[in-house]
């Protein structure tokens, strides 16, 4: 079993779901002030910054005046963004006020920090800024052309970058909490992860610790409430961590026959999944035979992804056969369906499309930088891995949804869904 | 001797004797046998420093050459010791992991090769035949590799499967698939080839006027562009039925070469399509391709046979060791056909002096020694040399030049 420190940034998620629709529907413009406001504190904190870092540098601490500075900023911008995002509800103060938000950030004291790490700091940072454009945009200004938001002027790491998952998360939340005064559970998780990453890089960026930010989404939300288990899960040896520096070398040549046993499969998928439509529109579950056949077709999609990815090590079979491969797939039977969900599958669909679209991209810099990686050290970073296994399992229930094998809907949230509890013996009486 | 083994004598000696038919039919040449090329004397065409920096680059090219045979035969034989070790490394059936087994043999030899492939290139670049940057050369060998890997594992595939079905015996239905899967590589390579079409109308009119000669009328006649990469100059006759086409590289069509010297290479590559040697190597290929496939299942027979992954990494090295001890039967195969396109091209163009000359330009564009040693001729070349090919301009000429009634 690996032992994983607790990060020192740690995010509060405090949030009860419920959204007014009058402020989801204006909560941009309600944002103008702030906007404004962070624009100014960001112009201040790039000249604070650079003075903390000199200062660190000399002393090897980051002076206390200044870093109870810039964990204002960091927290106020985590506020602002969760704020924007509809992460949260209740419009945010304007000066970072500590344990007063439903969503919050806590920072480290200051602490002695080593000093190659403080002059490196930077290029240090460009995995971590690469990782955050995927998920809460901070990277956005390092990783997209025109900054994060498109050109829109505020160019620094505090708002989410277009494409990462956060926006998506947002973009759907919108019209989810228009309907139903709350934001949807896997959605705003989601979002949160982003934005905790983010309060985790700018923590690193800004010299508040010197602990580089992690990627694990279970530990960023370890307070949070898990979802239902989905009937689409993964299974398997999470710890597994060795990876085979030759086949890391050589994972993209060697998936090749895969990819191509994948595009060949993936056709008579797409015919069969037709067929089946039809027939779960008719008798309301789709038939056993076509049932397993698209089965292994998605865990067998599942089993090349995680090794293209590398969030798994071995070179998977070629049948998508169950419980031969570290990272696998749960899925359920061939059990009844809804009519009207079969109905407008293709329809419904989308907006989990989008998401995960946004989680493809974590999913290809967490395998880019996992890369690296696991070719020097022989083993895969457990944060990497567990986001990877993150946008894996969403994809699997994403084509488990689209495939017809279950008409539960993919679940957003990072946290992997808590099994029901076993019936306590006074239930069972 | 009982009468299982005389029946396996006699099926011996038949398959020995449809071998040798096969062969001998296949080695029909246009080019006379009674025909005797006359000894020449290099130095009556090249110059001292042409000779001498050709002998200079091709003994280095030779000692490359060698450096990577060795490399290649103990890697893979360290290979075929170890290599069954990488089985933990897949979660695969028998054939997936033998097809992993397969991928990483490669990718190690491609590993160990890069050393000598950095070498060979830059002692082109050195000569100014290769403008190609290192790592672009790396990087191209590495997606190269990509295309090998789904090659090796469909050929894995076939043996693995059929192994499995009919255990030591699957050599007999897997060679004719992979006669099959090079007649379809042949039909399909010209169309991977990106080119574009002769604009010189001097040059298609000949073109055309050769291909009704040499009866291979309709023939396409493109341009290859690969100036960026190289100097050399090169042609090539490809493809089947309707894929087939003759390609001239650039740096010939645009190069420093004659007309006439142009209509002899034309005619050299409609030569290769007349005769068939395109169908005739694929024959070739087939003859091969049967008894190696036996011995390989022969040679793995004590890693429990090609159906067990294990024995894929041997078999590797069993098929790298039989092609280089075929290499020089091949070489002898392929000067043979090369021989017969250059005496199908003095039919064509009756221009001797031409072909002469086009190859004494050959030689300060290629750096190919006129004259080369023993080993290098066995081991390398896959044409006549310089000098035999100018022999045999020569030999033509006083053969058929001298009067017009005697011309074939």
């Amino acid at each position: 079993m690996h032992e994983h420190a607790e990060h020192p940034v740690r995010l509060v998620v405090e949030d009860d779901l419920r959204r007014n629709r009058l402020t989801v529907f204006f909560r941009i413009l309600l944002a103008i002030p702030h906007f404004i406001w962070i624009t100014l504190w960001t112009i201040v904190i790039v000249f604070a910054a650079i003075i903390n870092w000199l200062a660190t540098l000399v002393t090897g601490t980051p002076p206390g005046g200044l870093h109870r500075f810039i964990c204002a900023y960091i927290r106020y911008s985590v506020h602002l963004t969760a704020y924007v995002h509809l992460v949260a509800n209740p419009y945010p103060g304007f000066v970072g006020e500590e344990g007063e938000y439903v969503i919050d950030v806590r920072l480290p004291e200051p602490a002695p920090q080593v000093r190659w790490k403080t002059v490196l700091r930077l290029p240090l940072a460009l995995p971590a800024l690469l990782i955050g454009a995927t998920l809460g945009g901070v990277g956005g200004t390092f990783f997209a052309p025109n900054g994060g938001r498109g050109g829109t002027g505020v160019r620094f790491p505090s708002f989410g970058g277009s494409g990462a998952l956060s926006g998506v998360a947002a973009f759907l939340g919108w019209f989810a909490s228009l309907v139903r005064g709350r934001m949807p559970k896997g959605l705003r998780d989601a979002a949160a992860y982003g934005i905790g990453y983010d309060a985790q890089v700018m923590a690193y960026l800004l010299l508040v610790t010197d602990r580089y930010p992690s990627a694990d989404p279970t530990a960023m939300l370890g307070d949070v409430e898990r979802p239902p288990q989905h009937p689409v899960y993964l299974v398997g040896e999470a710890e597994e961590l060795r990876r085979s520096r030759l086949t890391v070398f050589f994972r993209l040549l060697l998936a090749i026959p895969h990819l191509i046993w994948l595009t060949l499969w993936s056709i008579a998928a797409e015919v069969l999944v037709i067929v089946t439509w039809f027939a779960t529109l008719i008798t309301g579950r789709p038939p056993a035979p076509l049932h397993r056949f698209l089965s292994r077709y998605v865990r067998y999609s599942l089993h090349v992804y995680a090794f293209l990815s590398l969030a798994a090590n071995p070179f998977p079979g070629f049948l998508g056969e169950p419980g031969r491969y570290p990272l696998d797939l749960s899925l359920p039977g061939p059990e009844r369906q809804n009519r009207w969900v079969t109905a407008f599958r293709i329809v419904l669909v989308i907006p989990a499309y989008l998401i995960n679209y946004a989680l493809l991209f974590a999913l290809a810099a967490a395998a880019f930088l996992t890369w690296f990686v696991a070719l020097v050290r022989g083993e895969a970073p457990w944060g990497l891995r567990n986001l990877s296994a993150y946008a894996l399992r969403y994809s699997a229930q994403l084509n488990a949804y689209l495939f017809l094998l279950t008409d539960a809907y993919p679940h957003a949230s990072p946290l992997e869904g808590a099994a029901p509890e076993p019936a306590t013996f006074d239930e069972l009486l | 001797m009982t009468r299982a083994t005389a029946g396996r004598a006699l099926l011996f000696g038949v398959l020995a004797a449809a071998w040798a038919a096969a062969a001998w039919f296949l080695w029909q040449s246009r080019v006379p046998g009674s025909l005797h090329l006359p000894r020449l004397d290099e130095h009556d065409y090249f110059t001292a420093a042409q000779l001498r920096a050709s002998a200079s680059f091709s003994r280095v090219e030779v000692l490359i050459w060698l450096f990577g045979v060795v490399v290649q035969v103990v890697v893979l034989a360290l290979y075929a010791w170890r290599g069954h070790r990488f089985m933990r490394e897949s979660a695969a059936g028998p054939i997936g992991s033998g097809m992993l087994l397969g991928m990483l043999g490669f990718a190690i030899l491609w590993l160990a090769e890069v050393p000598v492939s950095v070498l060979e290139l830059w002692w082109q670049r050195r000569h100014d035949l290769s403008s190609i940057g290192y790592v672009e050369y790396v990087f191209g060998n590495w997606f190269a590799l990509g295309g090998e890997f789904v090659f090796l594992c469909l050929a894995l595939l076939i043996v693995m499967g059929f192994a499995r079905l009919l255990g030591e015996r699957w050599w007999l239905p897997a060679a004719p698939v992979f006669v099959g899967i090079a007649l379809l590589f042949a039909f399909v390579y010209p169309y991977l080839t990106p080119t574009h079409k002769l604009d010189d109308p001097r040059l298609r009119a000949t073109a055309q006027r050769f291909e009704k000669i040499e009866h291979v009328e309709h023939t396409p006649v493109v341009v290859e562009d690969v100036r960026d990469v190289t100097s050399l100059p090169n042609a090539e006759a490809m493809g089947v039925g309707p894929s087939t086409r003759v390609v001239l590289w650039d740096t010939l069509v645009y190069g420093p070469y004659t007309y006439r010297e142009l209509e002899v290479v034309l005619a050299h590559e409609l030569g290769h399509l007349s005769r068939n040697h395109i169908w005739k190597a694929i024959g070739w290929y087939a003859l091969f391709a049967f008894p190696g496939a036996f011995l390989i299942a022969q040679a793995v027979r004590r890693r429990g046979g090609m159906a067990q992954p294990e024995a894929v990494p041997l078999s590797l090295l069993v098929l790298v060791v039989l092609s280089l001890l075929a290499t020089p039967i091949e070489n002898v195969i392929s000067r043979h056909r090369e021989a017969e396109a250059d005496w199908m091209s003095l039919l064509t163009t009756r221009d001797p002096a031409a072909m002469k000359q086009l190859f004494r330009d050959f030689v300060p564009a290629t750096l190919s020694d006129p004259n080369p040693g023993t080993f290098e001729y066995v081991a390398l070349e896959t044409h006549p040399t310089i000098m035999q090919r100018i022999e045999m301009a020569e030999a033509w000429r006083l053969r058929y030049a001298t009067s017009t009634a005697q011309s074939p």
